[in-house]
């Protein structure tokens, strides 16, 4: 009990105030603790759903075969829950707290509903879990969508909307905030905590959408209704089923913006045109989420185009000005300080030794190639007629929320570690090898469920097609070798990703104390603010210029190849 | 100031902007602008498209539906062979109701998908090359009707690729598209 209580320990002054060694920022006990109570149980959830990547993995590699599918869907769905859904949203809400309060130097408004909210969202997590284990026929494993009318759990809906409640809550302390901050002045705030705002405006669409869509499902399943329609519930229930992965994307880049500057030297070369692309967000990134139903009947072809094309490319250009902006800022940061010249000097001379600096630009890097240029080409209909609901897709929100998401936020932990748990890493050597072998090892495994997806046709959610689908003569047996290479490099991940809790929980509890002032090798090199050269606008960007350019190239190679697949089949539909 | 952690200048939206960046900026919009022209485009002049027309239609009703259709249906040995254009596939756990059906080559088939039970996926690949493969949302209580032209003879393998249950992985059907 002491050692989890020594966690919560710093020196603060007599008000509750300390000054980072690091940020710089002034930060109040109760925004700390509550970033760390977050912060710890999204870790604990990380861990919790990780042991189910493993059996899953596992089981669709059918070389090892390890679940029966009766314990496979049970397993894809705890698996499901805990690392898209409670990894994330807990690992949010720290974030939402640190992107306010402590970027602005306040204490933490409304504290009780702050741990309020993470008692009924722990409940929720809890509940949903249980829900899933102690499923029974007739009632399915939900998975994460919980189609109707599959009989799931009225447990499971009514969980989850408890877990959406105690978001909701935990997430008013932060709008709370803000709101003190802005009302009577014209402040603009500063960037990161301008980009938690809009990630927690789109965070409160999600939610909306998720209560409505579960509710509707859960008054249906405990006979308050009849009947229920499975596109209306498909529409609603996509409102949060994308809607999550948005907040996911939208805090990932708040936090992209947060940790090259602190780590890396990063500036904003344009505060216009990252503002810009935060606002496009606002009003077209949920539009997105109709790409899940562009292969559904009832829904207009019309509708289909003006919302995943027309509209989501507000949201894909926005992406693409990030994109842009980000690397930008460490290129003009470090240029500014004269730290490697040439084409790449400034890439190649950062810390990459700093686990933090090297998730983050991996976590950047591989988004963009990997997650978002799949995320655009599959949002296409035509092209999506290829993707939906073959291994491509999950290959595609891996490639997002894992190598995306979950590798910015893995930077994001060992941050916290060194500048808030003031904990020196148990091992430097190892916390350094954790991004390259996780991003190395998931990239591969990624890029392996899009080739069975799209060049074998494997569907997703299946226990076994590959070498037996029972009853038939058919098998997707092509894909054995592809198969071979996802199962390989899926030990190789998961054994990282659980190096990095080792790491980070080992950390917790035996790393030494830093002393205070002292910034855990975590500062670049001539420190925060090291001022002088150019104005920015007047820095050379060609580095991030050319890397933007390789980066359409790929997009285009890629658009090109798919459309070409599309068009040699048979011909399909009006 | 350029710090994403503080305030920014008072003039910081009429502050110049990197040469290269606008370029970007340029680059990004044509591209966005352009696979929306493209795919908007390939609804009028491309052959692969997911549209159809969709009816309502009670989940028991469509059943009925495929029973009377296949009744006039000509059974063979390698499935039915339908009276007209039209084919009706009824999907429910773990079976596609009306496959394994003949069809031909050149000829097109009106494809009536519907499901009898929860929400199936229709996922259909000639067997000799598995990545010529589409996949369409299966509703119960929907009839979504589309024109489909198999244009070469073969084995067309059709499973479910959507989770409709445990036994999802073992429902399988097929189309024998013969020379026509
Ligand atoms: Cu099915």
């Amino acid at each position: 009990m002491s050692a989890i209580a020594s966690l919560f320990r710093n020196d603060y002054d007599s008000d509750g105030f300390r000054t980072c060694s690091v940020t710089g920022l002034d930060v109040h006990r109760s925004v700390e603790n509550h970033v760390k109570l977050f912060g710890l149980t999204a870790v604990i959830a990380l861990a919790f759903g990780g042991i189910f990547a493993f059996t899953v993995a596992m089981t669709r590699w059918e070389f090892i075969g390890f679940l029966d599918p009766g314990s496979y869907y049970t397993h894809l769905s705890l698996h499901a829950w805990n690392l898209l859904i409670f990894w994330m949203v807990f690992m949010e809400i720290a974030i939402l707290y640190v992107g306010g309060p402590m970027v602005l130097g306040r204490t933490l408004p409304l504290r009780r509903l702050a741990t309020a909210g993470w008692v009924i969202m722990a409940l929720g997590a809890v509940g949903v879990n249980a829900s899933i284990l102690l499923t029974e026929a007739p009632n399915e494993a939900p998975l994460l969508t919980a189609y109707v009318p599959l009989p799931v759990s009225p447990w499971f809906y009514g969980t989850a909307i408890v877990f959406l409640l105690g978001t909701t809550i935990a997430a008013l302390p932060f709008f709370a905030t803000i709101w003190l901050e802005t009302r009577g002045t014209r402040r603009t705030l500063p960037l990161v905590a301008f980009g938690a705002f809009i990630t927690g405006i789109i965070a409160v669409e999600a939610i909306l959408g998720g209560i409505a869509a579960f509710a509707y499902a859960f008054a249906w399943r405990i006979d308050l209704i009849a009947s229920v329609d499975p596109g209306i519930y498909r529409q609603l229930y996509w409102i949060i089923g994308h809607g999550s992965q948005q907040i996911n994307l939208l805090a990932m880049i708040t936090v992209w913006y947060f940790l090259t500057h602190v780590v890396g030297g990063a500036v904003v070369v344009s505060e216009k045109i990252s503002r810009t692309a935060f606002v496009f967000y606002l009003f077209f990134i949920n539009l997105g989420a109709a790409h899940h139903l562009l292969v559904d009947p009832g829904v207009s072809a019309g509708w289909r185009i003006w919302n995943t094309s027309y509209a989501f490319y507000g949201a894909a250009f926005a992406s693409m000005i990030h994109a842009f902006a980000i690397p930008a800022g460490i290129e003009a940061g470090r240029r500014r300080r004269g730290q490697g010249g040439g084409l790449f000097g400034w890439l190649t001379s950062a810390p990459w030794g700093n686990p933090v600096f090297a998730a983050t630009v991996f976590s950047i890097i591989l988004f963009g190639f990997l997650g978002g240029i799949t995320g655009v080409v599959m949002g296409q209909m035509q092209v999506n007629m290829t993707w939906h609901n073959t291994f491509a897709a999950v290959g595609h929100f891996h490639a997002t929320v894992v190598l995306g998401t979950t590798l910015a936020f893995m930077g994001l932990v060992f941050f916290v570690i060194k500048t808030m748990f003031r904990r020196d890493f148990v091992s430097e050597t190892l916390a350094a090898a954790v991004p390259y072998a996780y991003a190395g090892a998931m990239s591969i495994v990624t890029l392996m469920m899009m080739y069975a997806g799209i060049l074998y046709g494997v569907p997703r959610r299946t226990a076994e097609v590959v070498r037996n689908i029972p009853g038939s003569e058919f098998s997707f047996a092509a894909a054995i070798p592809i198969f071979m290479i996802f199962g390989l490099f899926a030990v190789v991940a998961i054994a990282s990703g659980a190096l990095f809790i080792l790491v980070s929980v080992g950390s917790l509890l035996f790393g030494d104390r830093l002393p205070g002032g002292d910034d855990g090798g975590l500062l670049p090199e001539g420190g925060l603010h090291a001022d002088g050269g150019q104005p920015i606008h007047a820095v050379e960007l060609r580095g991030t210029f050319t890397l933007c350019l390789v980066f359409l190239a790929v997009f285009i190679a890629i658009y090109v190849l798919n459309w070409y697949l599309v068009t040699q089949l048979w011909a399909i539909g009006a | 100031m350029s710090d994403p952690l503080k305030d920014p200048d008072d003039d910081w939206w009429n502050s110049p902007v990197n040469r290269r960046e606008s370029i970007w900026l340029g680059l990004a919009g044509a591209w966005s602008v352009g696979i929306f022209a493209w795919m908007a485009g390939f609804t009028q002049f491309g052959d692969q498209n997911p549209i159809g027309t969709t009816y309502d239609v009670d989940p028991d009703r469509y059943q009925e539906r495929v029973a009377e259709y296949k009744e006039a249906a000509e059974e063979t040995e390698d499935g039915l062979v339908p009276p007209g254009d039209d084919v009706y596939i009824g999907a429910l756990r773990f079976n596609w109701d009306g496959l394994p059906v003949v069809l031909e080559a050149g000829h097109e088939y009106d494809i009536h998908l519907g499901a009898y039970d929860v929400q199936h996926g229709f996922s259909v690949r000639p067997e000799e090359n598995l990545n010529k493969q589409i996949n369409l949302q299966v509703f119960p209580g929907s009839e979504w009707v589309i024109p489909m032209t198999f244009d070469e003879p073969g084995t067309y393998h059709v499973v479910c690729n959507e989770f409709c249950g445990q036994g999802h992985r073992t429902m399988h059907g097929r189309f024998t598209v013969v020379e026509g």
